[in-house]
């Protein structure tokens, strides 16, 4: 299990490595123009040496167009997760330091909440909002808000009753305080692994929402739209369609990989 | 009985919730009813009589009480995308997506169950590693993806499978799963991933006990202990992911629906969004929220049936 478990840990930070490299350095050697230019009389290209992905239905070059969505992409999944954490963390800490009856009503909207699934909830918040970048973000953040306020609350129930906690407050260590310095710091393992697999799922309903229209709009760089734009000319040129859905999948893998990792690592209860 | 009453009051509380979200959601929306009616460039005196006609000048309060008096005695509104009335509407295409939901499942149960057993009875060797990789990489694949490949696979090359639309199954249920099968195919491998590694995890645990050391050394084939002994013992947590995954599905139909052109609910939910129909969308939201509960439920009911050693709760 051990070499397994370092197999997975090397691939997932190789292609997670990979991807936030390419999403942080591509903008600075693709020029914009390189994504957006349209080359009519090179319009459906397989990949070819001048254009090594090929190119989609409006002569755009897709690999420096895959290259450009990796940074939509982590851009929008990675503010989304800071989202949720914003408004899950606090939430979930109150729920489960304080109890009674405060946890009771909050766990109930909660369990509500939970009741719609994450992506109609994101669909409904960005049509709601309408669909550009900042609602995008927006609509995924809050959409998986209670799914982390439910893992941190989980979370500070289990520390609340530890014996340190018993001693500080014994020493009486006021409120504001043991969150700061005991609830917080020992509830991080978990919510280091959960914003990693949120990460994963964020990419996916970020591609989602675009391939529906409700996300990223054009002429946007994003793999969601470029799925979307294929759907077209499938049986003419698949590879408008390959190419942005094995950068999702690698993306996403590579994620899930790491999110296993730090599990087995950082978890106390999959050991 | 004290449990069953509890948790039935708990449902209908939840149940309020649910509707009081869903309605505030959709009064968020820039623009009203009326708007959608009449369109943007309208008459401005008119929009105001009709705002008046159709109440939107109440209080939220008051508009929320008719709603759900309205969804109570079953006067769901009419759609101003379709111009029907709501509630046919979405009955209709609750079974076609119904159809969607039970054929996915079916298909990732299938796999994912025998895939989890055979990782758990070989752990860590070359089977386990197999399905572990197998069900990351159907983690990793989104499910809309999977559709596209599917389609370019079965459609566009082989020609087997229609690649979109729709079949009434209560007029010809052969022809209706030949055209819910791309899409449950897709949903389904992507599915199957979570219940793959739930099944390895559970049996794993199972075949470490004391009573299938005693079954292996009475001399029971490994194939009844494993099938017979250790499996039933091991479905219960199985049966309860698959049961929250039917809220994941419901979110993933709306996606996969849309990618091959089937009238289901998803579709309806989609176009209700797309075109801003507001009645339909707090009708669909609510319902789609509705069902996803009232599954976990029934699972939660159902595993308390079958596993005696949680039955008093």
């Amino acid at each position: 299990m051990v070499r397994f478990l370092s197999v997975k840990a090397l691939i997932g930070f190789t292609l997670v490595g990979l991807v936030v490299l390419v999403a942080l350095f591509a903008p600075m050697f693709i020029p914009a123009e390189r994504a957006t230019q349209m080359v009519m009389t090179a319009r459906l290209q397989p990949p070819s040496l001048s254009f090594p992905l090929g190119t989609d239905q409006l002569g755009r070059d897709l690999l420096a167009r895959v290259m450009l969505g990796a940074q939509t992409s982590l851009l929008i999944a990675v503010s989304a997760v800071v989202i949720s954490i914003v408004l899950g963390l606090p939430l979930g800490i109150i729920s489960g330091y304080f109890g009674g009856r405060i946890d009771n009503v909050l766990m109930r909207v909660i369990d509500a909440l939970l009741s719609f699934p994450v992506l109609l909830l994101a669909l409904t918040i960005s049509a709601v909002l309408g669909p550009n970048l900042q609602n995008t973000v927006i609509a995924i953040g809050v959409a998986f808000t209670p799914f982390l306020a439910r893992i941190v609350r989980g979370e500070a129930l289990r520390v609340v009753q530890m014996p340190y906690v018993e001693a500080a407050r014994a020493a009486g260590t006021r409120d504001g305080a043991m969150i700061m310095r005991h609830i917080l710091p020992n509830i991080m393992p978990a919510l280091i692994v959960q914003a990693t697999i949120s990460l994963a799922f964020a990419v996916l309903a970020e591609a989602a929402l675009s391939f529906l229209g409700l996300g990223t709009q054009p002429p946007m760089a994003s793999w969601g739209l470029m799925i979307q734009a294929s759907r077209q000319f499938l049986d003419i040129a698949p590879w408008t369609a390959l190419v942005p859905g094995v950068a999702l999948a690698i993306t996403i893998l590579g994620l899930n990989l790491l999110g296993d990792v730090l599990r087995d690592v950082l978890d106390p209860r999959s050991r | 009985m004290a449990y069953i009453v509890n948790r039935l009051l708990s449902v209908a509380l939840t149940l309020f919730l649910i509707s009081i979200i869903t309605f505030s959601i959709t009064n968020i929306l820039p623009g009203d009813v009326a708007m959608m009616i009449m369109g943007t460039q309208s008459n401005p005196e008119a929009l105001a009589a009709l705002r008046q006609s159709l109440g939107l000048n109440d209080p939220v309060i008051v508009q929320y009480g008719r709603w759900i008096g309205g969804v109570l005695s079953g006067d769901w509104g009419v759609s101003l995308l379709f111009r029907e009335p709501i509630l046919p509407l979405i009955a209709q295409k609750m079974l076609a997506s119904g159809l969607i939901v039970v054929m996915s499942m079916t298909i990732a149960l299938c796999l994912a169950i025998p895939l989890g057993v055979w990782a758990a009875r070989h752990r860590d060797r070359w089977q386990d590693t197999t399905s572990s990789t197998v069900a990351l990489l159907g983690l990793s694949m989104p499910d809309f993806f999977i559709g596209i490949m599917l389609i370019l696979l079965f459609a566009a090359s082989l020609g087997w499978l229609p690649s979109s639309g729709f079949i009434d199954p209560t007029e010809d249920l052969i022809g209706a799963m030949r055209h819910a099968l791309m899409p449950s195919l897709a949903l389904g491998l992507g599915l199957m991933a979570h219940l793959t590694r739930m099944t390895r995890s559970s049996m794993m645990g199972i075949l470490s006990q004391e009573f299938i050391r005693v079954a292996r050394a009475k001399g029971l084939p490994e194939r009844t202990v494993v099938w017979r002994y250790a499996l039933p013992n091991a479905i219960g947590p199985v049966m309860t992911v698959a049961g929250l995954q039917i809220g994941y599905l419901f979110g993933s139909i709306i996606v996969i629906e849309s990618l091959f052109s089937y009238t289901g609910m998803g579709w309806l939910t989609y176009q209700a969004l797309l075109n801003r129909d507001i009645p339909l969308i707090q009708s669909t939201v609510f319902v789609i929220a509705a069902v996803v509960m009232l599954v976990n439920l029934i699972v939660d009911l159902l595993y308390r049936l079958i596993d005696p050693r949680i039955r008093l709760g």
